[in-house]
């Protein structure tokens, strides 16, 4: 009796996920990522007949921590802090999992991890000498600020693609057609891209060297150039893929990967994180220049 | 020597601008000043805005690829017209054509002049006075164009007792970095919306992507994300430095609506109740009409209206980033505490850049 019966629940079985297969080929929307052999994605397409990244996107790794692997531990002032400042643990999303320094190099990275917290205070370029920009609210720089903690929306039109990033109302212009030469090094780069196939491919230059690539010190030189790589892998995601070139840190080219998730709740917006208050009494205070209202 | 070489320039400028050709510089050397290449060109009195006058007859209004009114574009926020109405112009709210240029040779002579005691920055070296780009004369008499005065309410009670204990409030906390306004905090650029033409930093960009519209300033950056889809607001709770628009078309004219401004972002005195519709219409093939109204019941005893034409410029804009570099606030907050501790209070001259950049 129980033999028929396990028969009878692996038939059922067995159809439900035929039944599962078939209503997930004919209901795209709910498919996963598609197996290997499968036919790639095709966007829907935009006006001018390329993929359409139009939309609000996130990461959802733990790399603005640690872009390496690292373990969950306190974060800086732990017993002010406690679990809000805490660090969760990741893994690497740097692919082959460790970033190639140079030998000098990484000596300096490990300098970088034990001043974190530090802000130089100075009215001139001495405040960058020390310390993650990141905690005194100043620009992040290019893969950072697409795998911080926050949304950022994609605006798309033939001519350029622009990204707002909710961190510090950051916009950054992709220039598609014409390409601009850039004037002068930033903060955020300067973006020339153009498309291959399904893929926004996007070449990254003329940074400054104040930017690191996460809380944990990882950094560059102002020699960095990245080359971006977004690809539509279903409705709901984008693959991207950041390749870092800095011959004055890293003994060889190397790549950070992961999937961007699409914000599906209804009437999704970025909401302002404007930092710049926020940091004025770290920032200003060591010199008596922030006097609090009584 | 010097104050002769300043008189012959300005002679020069003078007859220069009798000519109806468009007005270059002619730097002490006797070269061209080069033009600010973002501007995409100069001055000139052959086309003065006129908004008694209908669009013109051979030109379309453009759309975008997706069928949306094309407003997009790089614009130049600068004018000689004032905000207000000048006293001496009570009851005269437009010019004729003849006196907008004979009105904008006279601001442009002055602007052009250089006074070694009070320039702070040369801008006419840069290429950067209004009169090296696209800015021309203007019928209005002043910028805003209701209240049928020209000026600015009156404000209200409420508004009065409010600013009185603000300012009792910043005298007690003392001079800190956050004494200066907003733009030289680097938290908003030019005060934050609506972007009254004038001073510094003056591009400005429109860029349209289907059922968005982005709203950026090169002051520190600022963009503003636009949505088109007819979502409600923000709870009324949740408040920001720029405010959450929301965008629909009325014809060829993006109108913008805006809500959830911060208390503390203070444009020229208003507060929680400060609520701002914005327009934007393409006038012909290289101005925008940029118009706004601002009303708040806490502040202003009745709403008020600006109409302002806005000259097409050539890419691109570079990024600002204003707080990453803002080396001038520690120097500002140290000065104004040692002022206070002598007993010294502001220095009584003009600022350098208008009220609209101080807030």
């Amino acid at each position: 009796m129980h033999i028929r019966l396990r028969g009878v629940m692996v038939a059922v079985a067995a159809a439900s996920v035929a039944a599962f297969c078939v209503t997930a080929v004919s209901m795209s929307g709910q498919a996963p990522a598609p197996a290997a052999g499968a036919q790639p994605y095709r966007a829907p397409r935009t006006t001018d007949g390329h993929p359409n990244l139009n939309g609000i996107w996130q990461a959802f790794t733990t790399a603005d921590w640690d872009i390496e692997a690292h373990s969950s531990g306190p974060g800086p002032h732990p017993e002010i802090m406690g679990v809000y400042g805490a660090q969760p643990g990741g893994q690497s999303i740097v692919e082959g999992g460790e970033i190639p320094y140079r030998p000098e190099a990484l000596a300096k990275k490990k300098a970088n991890f034990d001043n974190r917290m530090k802000t130089s205070i100075t009215n001139d370029p001495h405040r960058f000498d020390t310390g993650d920009g990141e905690l005194e609210c100043f620009r992040v720089g290019v893969p950072r600020a697409t795998y911080m903690p926050f949304p950022f929306q994609i605006f798309q039109n033939p001519g350029e693609i622009n990204i707002v990033y909710e961190y510090k109302g950051a916009l950054r212009t992709i220039y598609m057609d014409p390409h601009f030469q850039a004037p002068v090094e930033s903060w955020m780069g300067w973006s020339n891209g153009h498309w291959e196939g399904e893929t926004l491919v996007v070449d990254v230059t003329d940074f400054n060297d104040h930017t690191w690539f996460d809380r944990a010190g990882n950094y560059h030189s102002d020699a960095l150039k990245v080359t971006e790589r977004y690809t539509p892998i279903s409705p709901f995601h984008l693959q991207y893929e950041a390749t870092i070139e800095d011959p004055k840190v890293f003994t060889r080219p190397w790549k950070v990967s992961f999937p961007l998730y699409r914000r599906l709740e209804p009437n999704i917006q970025l909401v302002e994180f404007n930092c710049v208050p926020f940091v004025e009494e770290l920032v200003y205070g060591p010199l008596g220049l922030y006097k609090p209202y009584k | 020597m010097r104050n002769r070489v300043l008189v012959l320039l300005t002679l020069a400028m003078v007859v220069a601008l009798w000519a109806p050709v468009p007005i270059v510089a002619q730097g002490p050397s006797g070269a061209a000043a080069t033009p600010n290449v973002k501007s995409g060109g100069t001055a000139t009195t052959k086309i003065v805005w006129d908004p008694t006058a209908p669009p013109p007859s051979n030109w379309t209004p453009p759309r975008t690829p997706w069928g949306d009114p094309d407003v997009s574009g790089y614009y130049l926020n600068l004018t000689y017209t004032p905000l207000e109405r000048p006293a001496a112009l009570a009851g005269k709210p437009l010019y004729t054509a003849e006196e907008a240029i004979a009105a904008f040779k006279r601001a442009v002579a002055l602007d052009a002049e250089v006074d070694p005691t009070t320039i702070h920055y040369d801008w006419k070296e840069y290429g950067m006075d209004q009169w090296q780009s696209p800015v021309r004369p203007n019928r209005r008499t002043s910028l805003i164009v209701d209240p049928p005065d020209g000026r600015i309410p009156p404000l209200t009670e409420e508004a009065k007792k409010r600013q009185a204990a603000a300012a009792a409030a910043e005298r007690a906390k003392g001079p800190d970095v956050r004494t200066p306004g907003t733009y030289t905090r680097c938290v908003t650029g030019n005060g934050g919306p609506p972007r009254i033409p004038g001073g510094v930093t003056a591009e400005s960009q429109i860029i349209q992507a289907p059922g968005y519209v982005l709203h950026l300033i090169e002051g520190n950056s600022d963009v503003r994300v636009i949505p088109l889809d007819g979502r409600p607001h923000l709870p009324q709770n949740v408040r920001t430095w720029l405010g959450d628009a929301r965008g629909h078309f009325e014809g060829n004219t993006l109108v913008v609506d805006s809500t959830n401004f911060l208390p503390t972002r203070d444009f020229r005195g208003s507060s929680s109740g400060f609520h701002l519709v914005e327009r934007y219409t393409m006038a012909d093939a290289r101005t925008l009409k940029y118009e706004f109204t601002v009303d708040d019941p806490t502040t202003w005893a009745r709403p008020w209206s600006v109409e302002a034409p806005l000259p097409k410029i050539e890419p691109p804009l570079y990024e600002f980033a204003c707080h990453e570099m803002n080396y001038g606030l520690i120097n500002f907050a140290m000065g104004s505490q040692i002022r206070e501790k002598e007993g010294i209070g502001q220095s009584g001259r003009a600022p350098v850049f208008g009220q609209d950049e101080e807030r």
